[in-house]
C-alpha cells in the first residue's frame, strides 16, 4: 500500500471526469444554460454600462468576460449537491464509503474535482468564443492567464463548503433549507450575478470577507481584465480553511455516527 | 493470494460483552439493546453464519465490528485492531458487502468502480488489473464488468458487488444479508462461490442472513441471534442433527388422497388441492416421504423447503427451556 495519497486521490478524479465527457446529452444540456444564462445576464449588463459607460469601473467588455466567468464557475458545479450529499449521509448510504481506507470527504471531493473540472473545461470553450462575438478579446492576456488557475480554485472552494454544509446531515433530517440559501449566497456575495464593487460599502467589504467571494468574484474579476494576483492567494488560503473545514464536519459527523447509530 | 489455513487456531475476530444501545443512556426509558453482551471468536478462516430473525441485531454487530459503530459497552478485536478505534486501517485487511447497500457507483460500470477501488484501496495498475481479471474468472462475472450497473440483474450486480470486496484480497469477508432479494438459482451460485473462495484463499467469511438455507450451504458453525442476544453457537453438523432436522414438504394434490402414516410426519394442514407435512429426517428420510407420497397420493407439484428460521429460533428456546 505504498501508492502515495494524491495519486491514489487522482484515479476517483480523473473516473468521474472522463464519466462526464463520455455523457453527451448531460452535457448539451449544461453547455446550453450556461450559454443562456451567460448571453442573457452579459447582454443587461453591457446595456446597463452603454457603449462607452461603466458600472461600478467595469466597461461592457469587462462586464460580459465577468458574466460569462462567473458562470462558468457555477454552472460547473453540480446544483443540487448539498441536497444529495446531505441524502447519501441521511439515507446510512454514506456508512459503505466509511469502510473504505481513506477518508470518506477526501474521495467524495476528488471524484467531483475531477467531474466539475471536465465540465468546466466544456463550457469554456464555447464561453469564451460567445463573449469573444459578442464583446470583443478579453481586455487583458495576462489577467486571462491568471482567471484559469483561479476558475480551478474557485470550483474546488465551492465543492468543499457544499460538502461541509452537506455534512450537517449527520446532525439535521434535511439539508434542503440549507442548500437554497446557499445558492442565493453564492449568486448574491459569491459574485455570480453581479460585481461585487456594484453592492453598497458595507456589504461590499462583508462580501469580499466572505468565502463565496473566491468561488465566483474572484476568477471573473481577473478574467474581467484586472491584474490581480493577490486573488489567487485569498483563493488558495480559503480552499485550505474549507477543505479543512469539512473534513472536521465529515470526521465529527462519523464520529456522532459511530456513537449513536444512523 | 493467500493460502488456505482453515480453523488454525488463530481468531480472526473476538468479541467481548458487546452490548450496543439505542435511544437513550444507561437503563432509561425508551432505550433499546439492539445486541447485549455479545461474547463471540471466529477463528481464521472460519464460515460462520451469524443468522436471526429481521431486528435481531445482525446488521448492528456486523457494523460494530467493522468500525461504522461504536459499541455502548464491550471490546472487540478485528485482525488485533479495536474496529471503531482503527477502522480504515482494518478496512484495508477487510471485504463488507451489505445485500441492501451498492458500494458501485451506478453512473460507472462495475469495472470504472473497480479502477476507482482499486486506487482506493492503493493497489498499483498491474496488481489491480491481475486481480480484476482473476475476479472474472473466479465469479464468471467478466463480461458483466463492462456493462452499466443499472442494466445488471440483481444476481449479476450482486457477483459485482462480490468482486469491489474482494478486490484488495481482504482476510474477513463480512457479508449483510447478501442472499436477500436473489433468485434461487442465484443464491445457490453465490453460496457456492463463497465456498470456493474461503476454499481456495482461506478467506474468514461472516455471513448474516435469515434464510437457513445459507447456514447448511455455505457456514461450518452458526452463531443465532435473537432480541440482541446470542441463543445458539454451535457447528453446522451439530445443528443440522437437532435444529434443522425438520423439513416441510409442500404438496399440490389433483384430488384428495388416503392419509400417510409414516413415523415422524405430521400434517400441518390439508385440503382437496394442497397438502404440508412436516417431516422429522431424523425419523424417516425425505426420499422415503416423496417415495410414499408419490406413490400414494395423485400429485400436481412437490416442494421441499426449510422451515422458516423464526420456527428454528422456537425451537432452540423450546430445546434450552428446563
Amino acid at each position: 500500500m505504498s501508492v502515495p495519497l494524491l495519486r491514489r486521490l487522482a484515479v476517483p478524479a480523473d473516473v468521474s471526469g472522463r464519466r462526464v465527457l463520455a455523457s453527451r446529452d448531460g452535457l448539451v444540456v449544461a453547455l446550453l444554460f450556461y450559454l443562456l444564462v451567460s448571453g442573457i445576464l452579459s447582454a443587461l449588463w453591457r446595456a446597463a454600462a452603454g457603449e462607452h459607460g461603466d458600472v461600478a469601473g467595469y466597461s461592457a467588455v469587462a462586464l460580459t468576460w465577468y458574466v460569462f466567468t462567473a458562470e462558468a464557475a457555477t454552472c460547473a458545479i453540480n446544483v443540487r449537491m448539498i441536497e444529495e450529499v446531505g441524502d447519501d449521509i441521511g439515507s446510512g448510504a454514506v456508512a459503505v464509503e466509511m469502510l473504505r481506507p481513506l477518508p470518506v470527504v477526501a474521495v467524495r471531493l476528488a471524484a467531483e474535482v475531477g467531474r466539475c473540472s471536465a465540465r468546466l473545461g466544456i463550457l469554456l470553450l464555447p464561453g469564451a468564443t460567445f463573449a469573444w462575438i459578442v464583446a470583443g478579446p478579453p481586455p487583458s492576456t495576462a489577467a486571462t492567464a491568471l482567471a484559469l488557475p483561479a476558475l480551478v480554485l474557485a470550483v474546488a472552494a465551492n465543492l468543499c463548503l457544499q460538502h461541509a454544509l452537506a455534512g450537517a446531515a449527520f446532525w439535521l433530517r434535511d439539508t434542503r433549507a440549507m442548500w437554497f440559501l446557499y445558492q442565493k449566497l453564492v449568486f448574491i456575495l459569491g459574485g455570480m450575478l453581479l460585481p461585487l464593487e456594484v453592492l453598497p460599502g458595507v456589504l461590499r467589504d462583508v462580501a469580499m470577507a466572505l468565502p463565496f467571494m473566491t468561488m465566483a468574484y474572484a476568477p471573473a474579476r481577473l478574467a474581467s481584465g484586472h491584474v490581480e494576483p493577490w486573488l489567487l492567494l485569498v483563493q488558495a488560503g480559503w480552499l485550505v480553511v474549507l477543505a479543512a473545514g469539512a473534513g472536521a464536519v465529515f470526521s465529527a459527523g462519523q464520529r456522532r455516527l459511530q456513537v449513536v447509530g444512523g | 493470494m493467500r493460502m488456505p489455513a482453515p480453523s488454525d487456531g488463530d481468531p480472526a475476530i473476538e468479541a467481548a460483552g458487546i452490548t450496543k444501545r439505542f435511544g437513550g443512556s444507561g437503563a432509561s426509558a425508551g432505550a433499546v439493546d439492539a445486541v447485549h453482551d455479545l461474547t463471540l471468536s471466529v477463528l481464521r478462516g472460519e464460515r460462520l453464519a451469524f443468522i436471526g430473525p429481521n431486528g435481531a441485531g445482525k446488521s448492528t454487530s456486523i457494523k460494530i465490528l467493522t468500525g461504522i459503530l461504536h459499541p455502548t459497552s464491550g471490546t472487540a478485536r478485528v485482525l488485533g485492531l479495536v474496529p471503531w478505534q482503527q477502522r480504515r486501517a482494518l478496512a484495508a485487511r477487510t471485504g463488507t458487502l451489505f445485500g441492501q447497500r451498492s458500494q458501485l457507483w451506478f453512473e460507472l460500470s462495475p469495472r470504472q468502480s473497480l479502477r476507482m477501488l482499486g486506487a482506493i484501496y492503493g493497489m498499483d495498475r498491474d496488481r489491480e488489473l491481475r486481480r480484476v481479471a482473476e475476479l472474472g474468472d473466479l465469479l464468471d462475472a467478466g463480461d458483466l464488468f463492462d456493462q452499466p450497473v443499472r442494466d445488471l440483474s440483481l444476481g449479476q450486480r450482486m457477483r459485482c458487488e462480490l468482486a469491489a470486496c474482494l478486490l484488495h484480497d481482504p482476510e474477513i469477508l463480512f457479508l449483510d444479508e447478501p442472499t436477500i432479494g436473489l433468485d434461487l438459482l442465484a443464491k445457490r451460485r453465490f453460496r457456492e462461490l463463497l465456498v470456493t473462495l474461503n476454499e481456495a484463499s482461506g478467506t474468514t467469511v461472516f455471513l448474516t442472513s435469515h434464510d437457513v438455507a445459507d447456514i447448511e450451504h455455505v457456514a461450518q458453525r452458526v452463531v443465532v441471534i435473537s432480541a440482541g442476544r446470542l441463543i445458539y453457537d454451535d457447528s453446522v453438523p451439530a445443528m443440522r442433527r437437532t435444529m434443522l432436522s425438520t423439513k416441510l414438504v409442500d404438496v399440490g394434490l389433483e384430488r384428495a388422497g388416503a392419509p400417510l402414516d409414516l413415523d415422524g410426519v405430521t400434517v400441518l394442514a390439508s385440503d382437496q388441492t394442497s397438502a404440508q407435512l412436516s417431516v422429522d429426517t431424523s425419523r424417516t428420510s425425505i426420499r422415503e416421504v416423496l417415495g410414499r407420497v408419490l406413490d400414494t397420493w395423485s400429485v400436481s407439484d412437490i416442494s421441499v423447503v426449510d422451515p422458516p428460521l423464526e420456527q428454528v429460533i422456537a425451537e432452540i428456546y423450546a430445546e434450552r427451556r428446563p
